[in-house]
C-alpha cells in the first residue's frame, strides 16, 4: 500500500554533497564570506614571490653552481638552492594584500631564550575564506607569505621616541583546508594557515628593510612643522625648521635629505645586540690592547758591559754624551742594552725602546750613530728594533705584538691569510688577488677575480 | 669582623676576550642595495643567560619587536677545580720591578725611574672553565659560513689573555674547542619549526688567583750565603744576629764600598784604595780618580728622596750609623750625609783641639801659645822621667817637664801639661772628638781609630729610599 503513494521513481534520493561547485555551494559561499566581512579583521598580506633573480653573488661572479640556478624571472616555483633545499633571499611584491581573517585570541607566554623574546604558544591559526582569497590574492596563501596583524599593532613600545607604533608580523608556516570550512556540500570554503612570529632574517629581508616611517608625500602647498618628514620619489627629506608652503624641497635651508631607519632597525634586535657586543669589544680592547704583554711602564736599568749600573737618569743621546760611570763608556751608559728583566713571551715588542727612549724608525741605519742609539727598521717584517753599541747594529726585539680583533689589524699568522687584500701582478691577466680559495686557486675566472 | 673584600673581575675578563674573538664574523646577507654584489653582515655576538628584565629592554617590552638572526651568545656552562694542573699551593713568587716615572698631567711615562716594588704573587688555583656558543642561524647557508670561518681559528686551540699586565701570570690561556652540535633540530623536522642552533663547546683552563702583596723595593739587600749555623740549624742561625755577623758572608751588589768624609759619602767601586785607612787618625781625602756617580748607584734600587732617603753605616759593635742623604749639586759623586746624632757614639772623654805630634810640633811652634784647659791627643811620645833634658816647648812652670807617650791626651791648666788619657792605663770604649777636624775618635784600648767616619765595605752600609 505504501507504495502506491510513494513515486519512487521521481523522487531523488536525499544527498547534500555536490561533487560540483552548484548554487547551494554558491549561496553558502556568499554567506561564508559575508561572515568574514562582517566578523573578520583585516591582514595585511606581504606576498612571496620568488627567490631573487640573478642568483647568488657567487652566480653572478663567475663561479657558477649547478645547485644554485640564476632565475631570470621571479616565480614561487623557483628554489634558491637546491642542495640545501633553501630560499634565502626571498622577494616580497611591495604591494600589500588586504584580505579578512578570522584567528581565535590566546594568552600567550614569554620565552625568554638566549637569542631573545619568543612568545610560547604565539601561533595563530587564521582562517581566510578561500575565494575571495583567491580572487584577491591570486594564489592560496602558503608557507613564507607574511602576514601583518593589524589589531596586534604595539603603539606603546619602551622607546616612546620610535617615530611609529610597531606593527606585529607573522609568517606562514603551513597552509591547508580549514577543517571547520567544508560546508554541507562537504565542498571547502576556508583556509587556513598556520602563522608563527616573523624573525628578522635574510629570508625577509626585502619586507624589514623598508623604511620604517609614516609615508607622507610632499606637497608644495602644505605648511609642515620642523621634524617633519616627507617623500619626494624614493628620497625621504625631513624639515630642519617650521616649513611655510611653497618652499622647493630642494633648499636646503628648510629641507635636508633623510635616511630613515628600517623595519629591522627599529623592530628587530640587531642593532641593540650589534651595539652591545661593541660595548664588549671596547672593554675587551681596553684590557688587551695589544697581544703579549705591556712592558712600558717597567724602568730597565742601563748596565755595563760587567754588569754595573750605568748611568741613565738625565742622560740624553747627544753625540757629546759623555756622562758615563767612569768616563770610559762613552755612550754606552745611556740606554740600556736589552729588555732586562721585561724579556719573555710577547713582550718589548711594541715600537716602544727600553724606557721609552728617543727611536729613530726608518729603512736604512743613519749615518754617524752614537753609542746607544736606537733605531727602529720599518723594513722587517716584523719591524726589528736595533741598538747601536759602538761598533754594531745589535738587534733589541721585534716587533710582534698585535691587535687581537678580528680584522685587518689583527697580525697574526691566521690573519695574514685570512685579511689579506694584497694582489699579484701576472702577465697575462692584469693583477690577481694574493687571496685565494684553495678550490679555486689559480683558476682563470671571467672577471679577472682570481 | 667580615674577610676584606676582593673582586678583581678575573672570570668576567675572560668572558670579555672570548666575546672578542668570535666577534666580527661576516655573512652574506642578500645584496647591496643597487648591486650584484652581496651584501655581508655582522654577526654580533652577546652573552645567553640575559636576565628577563634586560632581555625585555632589548625587546622594547613589545611583542611586536623581531628577534634578529644570525646571532651568537654564550655562556658558562662549567667551572670545575682542574685537579691535573694543580701546583705547590703555598708557593709565593716574588718578582722585582721598577716603574717609569709616571707624569701625571701629560699622562705619560717618563724615560727616569719611577718607583721600584717587589710583588709577592700566591699560587693561583687552577680551575676549567666551560663555554657553550650557541650560533643561531636562519638557514643552513649561513650556518656553513660562519663555521667556516671560526672553526679554523681553533687547531686545536687558540691563546687568549685576560690581561696585558706582565705581573700576571694568570693572564694567559687557551680556548680549546671541545665539540661541535650541527643542530639542535631533530631530523626530519615534523610539524614543529623550531630555530636552528649549532652549538660549540669550549673549555678554557683558566688560574683564579688571590690579591698579590706590593712591597717597596727600596734596601740594599744583604746576600746571605750560608743557610745553616755549625749545628744545622736553620731557625737560629736566621734570627741570630751573631750569626750574620760571624759566619755569614754579607755582599752588596757590585760590592760597592762607601767612605765617609766629614759630611759627604762617596761611593767607590771594591778596587779603589782611599788614602787614608780607618785606623789612621787623618781623614781621607776624596777619590779623585773615581767617577762612579751615586745617580747610577741609586737608580739600581729605586730613586732618592732628598732628606728622607737614608744610607745606615754598620758598626763593629752591630749598631748603626744613620744620616739622611741628598746628591751633593756641585758632584754627584758625592752625597751629603746629615747623620742623626742620636744614632752617633757619645763622646766619653771632652773634646781635644788637635792630633799632634809632640817631637815636631808644640805651643808656640806650629801650635797655638798654651792656654788654660787646651787638650791635645799625642801620637808620639815626649819627655823621659830619666831624662835630665825634656824638651822645653812642653815644660810647664817650675820647669815642670811633659813625660806622655804616644795616644795620651794632654791638658794645659794650672800653667803646666796633665796627662788626663793614660793610654796605658785606659780600657778600650772611649769617644772623643777632634773640634778641629770634626773627626771622632775610639779607643781601642790599644789604638786610636776613627770611630764612624771612614770607609765601609760593601755589606756594611745600606740605602733606604
Amino acid at each position: 500500500m505504501v507504495n502506491r503513494y510513494i513515486n519512487t521513481n521521481t523522487m531523488p534520493r536525499l544527498s547534500l554533497y555536490r561533487p560540483n561547485r552548484t548554487r547551494d555551494y554558491q549561496f553558502l559561499d556568499r554567506t561564508i564570506s559575508e561572515m568574514y566581512t562582517v566578523g573578520g579583521l583585516d591582514l595585511y598580506i606581504h606576498k612571496y614571490m620568488g627567490p631573487q633573480t640573478g642568483g647568488e653573488d657567487s652566480a653572478l661572479s663567475g663561479n657558477a653552481d649547478a645547485t644554485q640556478p640564476v632565475y631570470e624571472t621571479l616565480s614561487p616555483l623557483n628554489i634558491q638552492d637546491l642542495l640545501l633545499l633553501e630560499n634565502r633571499d626571498r622577494v616580497y611584491d611591495p604591494d600589500v594584500y588586504v584580505m579578512r581573517g578570522v584567528y581565535n585570541t590566546q594568552d600567550v607566554d614569554f620565552d625568554l631564550t638566549q637569542f631573545g623574546l619568543f612568545l610560547n604558544n604565539d601561533t595563530l591559526f587564521i582562517t581566510f575564506h578561500y575565494n575571495d582569497m583567491i580572487d584577491t590574492f591570486g594564489r592560496k596563501l602558503m608557507s613564507g607569505d607574511v602576514i601583518e596583524v593589524p589589531n596586534l599593532k604595539d603603539y606603546n613600545p619602551l622607546n616612546s621616541s620610535l617615530p611609529a607604533a610597531l606593527p606585529k608580523y607573522y609568517v606562514i608556516q603551513d597552509a591547508a583546508y580549514a577543517s571547520e570550512g567544508f560546508s554541507v556540500t562537504w565542498l571547502p570554503h576556508l583556509w587556513r594557515v598556520k602563522a608563527t612570529p616573523l624573525t628578522d632574517a635574510q629570508e625577509y629581508n626585502s619586507i624589514t628593510n623598508k623604511p620604517f616611517v609614516s609615508e607622507q608625500i610632499w606637497d608644495n602647498g602644505n605648511y609642515y612643522p620642523a621634524g617633519s618628514i616627507v617623500n619626494y620619489g624614493d628620497t625621504y627629506y625631513q624639515a630642519q625648521i617650521n616649513t611655510p608652503a611653497n618652499i622647493d624641497i630642494n633648499n636646503t635651508t628648510y629641507w635636508q635629505e633623510y635616511t630613515p631607519p628600517t623595519i629591522s632597525d627599529v623592530q628587530g634586535t640587531r642593532d641593540k645586540d650589534t651595539e652591545i657586543n661593541d660595548a664588549i669589544l671596547t672593554q675587551a680592547d681596553v684590557e688587551v690592547p695589544l697581544s703579549g704583554y705591556d712592558t712600558t711602564k717597567f724602568y730597565i736599568v742601563p748596565t755595563l758591559l760587567d754588569g754595573q749600573p750605568a748611568l741613565a737618569e738625565g742622560a740624553s743621546l747627544t753625540a757629546d754624551q759623555t756622562t758615563t760611570v767612569d768616563g770610559t763608556q762613552g755612550g754606552q751608559s745611556t740606554s740600556p742594552r736589552a729588555e732586562g728583566y721585561t724579556l719573555g713571551y710577547l713582550t718589548g715588542s711594541d715600537e716602544i725602546t727600553p724606557n721609552g727612549l728617543p727611536v729613530t724608525p726608518g729603512v736604512a741605519f743613519p749615518p754617524n750613530p752614537v753609542v746607544g742609539q736606537y733605531v727602529l727598521r720599518l723594513d722587517y717584517k716584523p719591524n726589528r728594533l736595533f741598538r747601536y753599541d759602538g761598533v754594531r747594529w745589535v738587534k733589541i726585539e721585534d716587533q710582534v705584538r698585535t691587535d687581537l680583533n678580528n680584522g685587518p689589524a689583527n697580525k697574526t699568522l691566521r690573519s695574514s691569510f685570512v685579511n689579506n687584500t694584497a694582489t699579484v701582478n701576472t702577465t697575462d691577466r692584469g693583477p690577481i688577488p694574493s687571496r685565494q680559495s684553495l678550490s679555486e686557486l689559480l683558476k682563470p675566472r671571467a672577471d679577472n677575480g682570481g | 669582623m667580615a674577610q676584606q673584600f676582593f673582586y678583581d673581575e678575573q672570570i668576567r675578563r675572560f668572558l670579555l676576550q672570548f666575546t672578542r674573538i668570535v666577534s666580527n664574523f661576516q655573512i652574506e646577507y642578500g645584496r647591496e642595495a643597487n648591486s650584484d654584489q652581496a651584501a655581508l653582515l655582522r654577526v654580533p655576538v652577546r652573552y645567553g643567560d640575559a636576565s628577563r628584565n634586560a632581555q625585555t629592554i632589548i625587546q622594547e617590552n613589545s611583542a611586536s619587536s623581531m628577534p634578529s638572526t644570525p646571532l651568537m651568545t654564550f655562556y658558562v656552562s662549567s667551572l670545575d677545580y682542574d685537579r691535573p694542573r694543580m701546583q705547590e699551593p703555598y708557593f709565593v713568587s716574588k718578582v722585582n720591578v721598577r716603574q717609569r716615572t709616571y707624569d701625571q698631567d701629560a699622562e705619560t711615562y717618563e724615560t727616569t725611574q719611577g718607583n721600584a716594588f717587589t710583588i709577592e704573587r700566591l699560587m693561583p688555583v687552577p680551575y676549567k672553565l666551560g663555554i657553550t656558543l650557541d650560533i643561531w642561524t636562519s638557514n643552513t647557508n649561513q650556518k656553513m659560513q660562519l663555521l667556516e670561518q671560526m672553526l679554523t681559528l681553533f687547531n686545536p686551540s687558540l691563546e687568549v689573555q685576560s690581561t696585558d699586565n706582565y705581573i700576571d701570570w694568570t693572564s694567559l690561556s687557551i680556548v680549546e674547542l671541545d665539540s661541535v652540535q650541527w643542530t639542535s633540530r631533530t631530523i626530519p623536522m615534523g610539524t614543529e619549526n623550531p630555530i636552528d642552533i649549532a652549538t660549540l663547546k669550549f673549555s678554557l683552563p683558566i688560574w683564579i688567583s688571590s690579591p698579590a702583596k706590593v712591597k717597596k723595593l727600596g734596601v740594599v739587600e744583604r746576600v746571605i750565603a750560608s743557610m745553616y749555623d755549625a749545628q744545622g740549624d736553620l731557625q737560629d742561625a736566621v734570627t741570630n744576629n751573631d750569626l750574620l755577623l760571624g759566619t755569614r758572608v754579607k755582599v752588596t751588589p757590585y760590592n760597592y764600598k762607601v767612605v765617609l768624609i766629614g759630611n759627604k759619602l762617596q761611593c767607590l767601586q771594591g778596587p779603589a784604595i782611599v788614602d787614608q785607612p780607618n785606623s789612621s787618625l787623618i781623614a781621607p781625602d776624596l777619590v779623585e780618580n773615581s767617577n762612579l756617580q751615586w745617580p747610577a748607584v741609586v737608580s739600581v734600587y729605586g730613586v732618592l728622596r732628598p732628606g728622607i732617603s737614608q744610607i745606615r753605616l754598620e758598626q763593629p759593635d752591630g749598631t748603626e750609623v744613620i744620616g739622611t742623604i741628598a746628591l751633593d749639586p756641585n758632584d754627584e759623586r758625592f752625597m751629603l750625609f746629615d747623620v742623626d746624632p742620636d744614632t752617633v757614639p757619645q763622646n766619653t772623654l771632652a773634646a781635644i783641639d788637635a792630633v799632634i805630634n809632640p817631637q815636631t810640633s808644640a805651643p808656640q811652634d806650629g801650635l797655638d801659645s798654651a792656654i788654660e784647659g787646651q787638650r791635645y791627643l799625642l801620637t808620639e811620645p815626649t819627655g823621659n822621667l830619666d831624662n835630665q833634658y825634656n824638651p822645653t816647648a812642653w815644660v810647664g812652670a817650675n820647669g815642670r817637664p811633659l813625660v806622655a807617650e804616644a795616644n795620651d791626651i794632654i791638658e794645659y791648666s794650672d800653667n803646666y801639661w796633665h796627662i788626663v788619657f793614660n793610654a796605658d792605663t785606659m780600657p778600650g770604649g772611649q769617644y772623643v772628638t777632634n773640634i778641629t777636624t770634626g773627626l771622632q775618635y775610639y779607643w781601642t784600648g790599644e789604638m786610636w781609630i776613627k770611630s764612624y767616619q771612614g770607609i765601609y765595605p760593601g755589606g756594611e752600609w745600606s740605602i733606604v729610599l
